[in-house]
């Protein structure tokens, strides 16, 4: 049981536009949009925000989903990591790249360029204490992406410590996130 | 550690991109300022705006009052140790009616027994708590209560807004985004009620508290 109703259908307008965003987005509406539905205003701006991360950006998609994968495994949240592992390797990512984010394997795989690896540190020190991430971890990071770059990563992984404590909480099961093709 | 110094330069009003212009108006419009946390969006203009359009939601009247989920707001990023955010919101709670003393009986437990807070209010509290913590864990008596006082729609805009809260908070302390100096003489209340866990933020509010000497 989750914790509100999954809105199958909405008489509120806003509703009625992030639903259908959604479905153009990711093929079908995903449950967390329905579970959102009861409330026009957080289910319009949290899909928009949820569509606009789950895309090509400043930085590749397909490294998105890693650092998704991984902030969804370093804070032990459970929603949806099965399906952004999906996603991960539709996009073209190997099943050793996208295993080696749940334990510390990614620390010594060759999969990893050191530039990505640097971003994995970050996710799990925002995880651990925002407020301690090292000022030589973030002249590291400087190193290889730009200012764009990094406020896109560092939004992607705490949206998504937002995504998966909002799923979690509400009981949200979201097996598929895509039913259309992403690569 | 951190040095709590800006990882990023701010992108200025008069520096930064359309979108982001656009965003930084509705922000003056709003707040009567443009924070350094917004600034800080502008160098991603085209996430600045569905990301603040969250914040614009959130910080008004809604399915749940403004008064309520100022409460959340301050738990959650207590709880977290944002100084930022925190402060920032000692600030508005008090405008919209949240007293000093309730506001500090906030912290920890404290709000469980406290005359100041309703059953209702204790209620989602204990939501948020879970959600901090555990959002898998939350007991089935604290979905009962918050059930028996809240419909679905609120309920969502409840869990929103704690979410988007962890959110912000760890998004501008990651970049070590500073306070604006209009908040440079506060007084910290639940910081001062019960000092920050995390190490290193606890030595950021002590170079804010050496900075107020100095002035």
């Amino acid at each position: 049981m989750t914790a509100v109703a999954l809105v199958q259908q909405s008489d509120n307008a806003d509703v009625q536009a992030a639903f259908k965003q959604a479905e153009a987005h990711f093929g079908h509406i995903p449950n967390l949009v329905r579970a959102l539905g009861s409330n026009a205003a957080m289910c319009r701006t949290i899909t928009a925000f949820m569509i606009q991360s789950l895309q090509e950006g400043r930085v590749s998609w397909k490294f998105k989903e890693i650092v998704i994968l991984k902030t969804l495994a370093s804070n032990h949240s459970h929603y949806s990591y099965g399906a952004h592992e999906a996603v991960a390797l539709a996009l073209g990512n190997s099943p050793t790249k996208v295993g080696a984010v749940s334990n510390s394997l990614w620390q010594i795989s060759d999969e990893y360029t050191q530039a990505e690896k640097d971003v994995l540190e970050l996710v799990d020190q925002i995880g651990r204490d925002a407020n301690d991430v090292s000022d030589e971890l973030w002249d590291r990071l400087r190193a290889n992406w730009d200012a764009g770059q990094l406020v896109e990563l560092d939004a992607l992984i705490t949206t998504f410590i937002l995504i998966g404590k909002v799923g979690d909480t509400l009981g949200v099961s979201e097996p598929v996130l895509f039913t259309r093709n992403v690569a | 550690m951190s040095s709590k110094v800006a990882q990023l330069p701010l992108v200025e009003p008069e520096d930064a991109d359309p979108i982001a212009k656009q965003v930084y108006d509705d922000a003056q419009a709003r707040f009567q300022m443009v924070l350094n946390i917004f600034k800080v969006t502008g160098h991603a203009p085209e996430m600045a705006k569905p990301m603040w359009d969250i914040f614009f939601e959130i910080l008004a009247e809604g399915q749940v009052d403004w008064y309520t989920k100022e409460l959340l707001i301050l738990k959650s990023t207590n709880m977290g140790d944002c100084l930022y955010c925190v402060t920032q919101h000692e600030v508005v709670a008090e405008r919209l009616g949240v007293t000093p003393e309730k506001q500090k009986d906030i912290v920890g437990q404290l709000y469980k027994d406290s005359p100041h807070y309703s059953d209702k209010e204790r209620a989602i509290l204990d939501l948020c708590s879970h959600m901090c913590v555990d959002p898998e864990g939350i007991p089935a008596d604290v979905w009962s209560k918050v059930k028996s006082y809240y419909d679905d729609g609120q309920i969502v805009e409840i869990v929103a807004t704690v979410g988007a809260y962890i959110q912000v908070s760890k998004f501008g302390d990651a970049l070590g985004v500073q306070l604006e100096a209009v908040f440079a003489q506060h007084q910290p209340r639940l910081f001062a009620r019960e000092a920050p866990k995390s190490p290193a933020a606890r030595k950021h509010l002590k170079h804010f508290l050496d900075a107020q000497k100095q002035a």
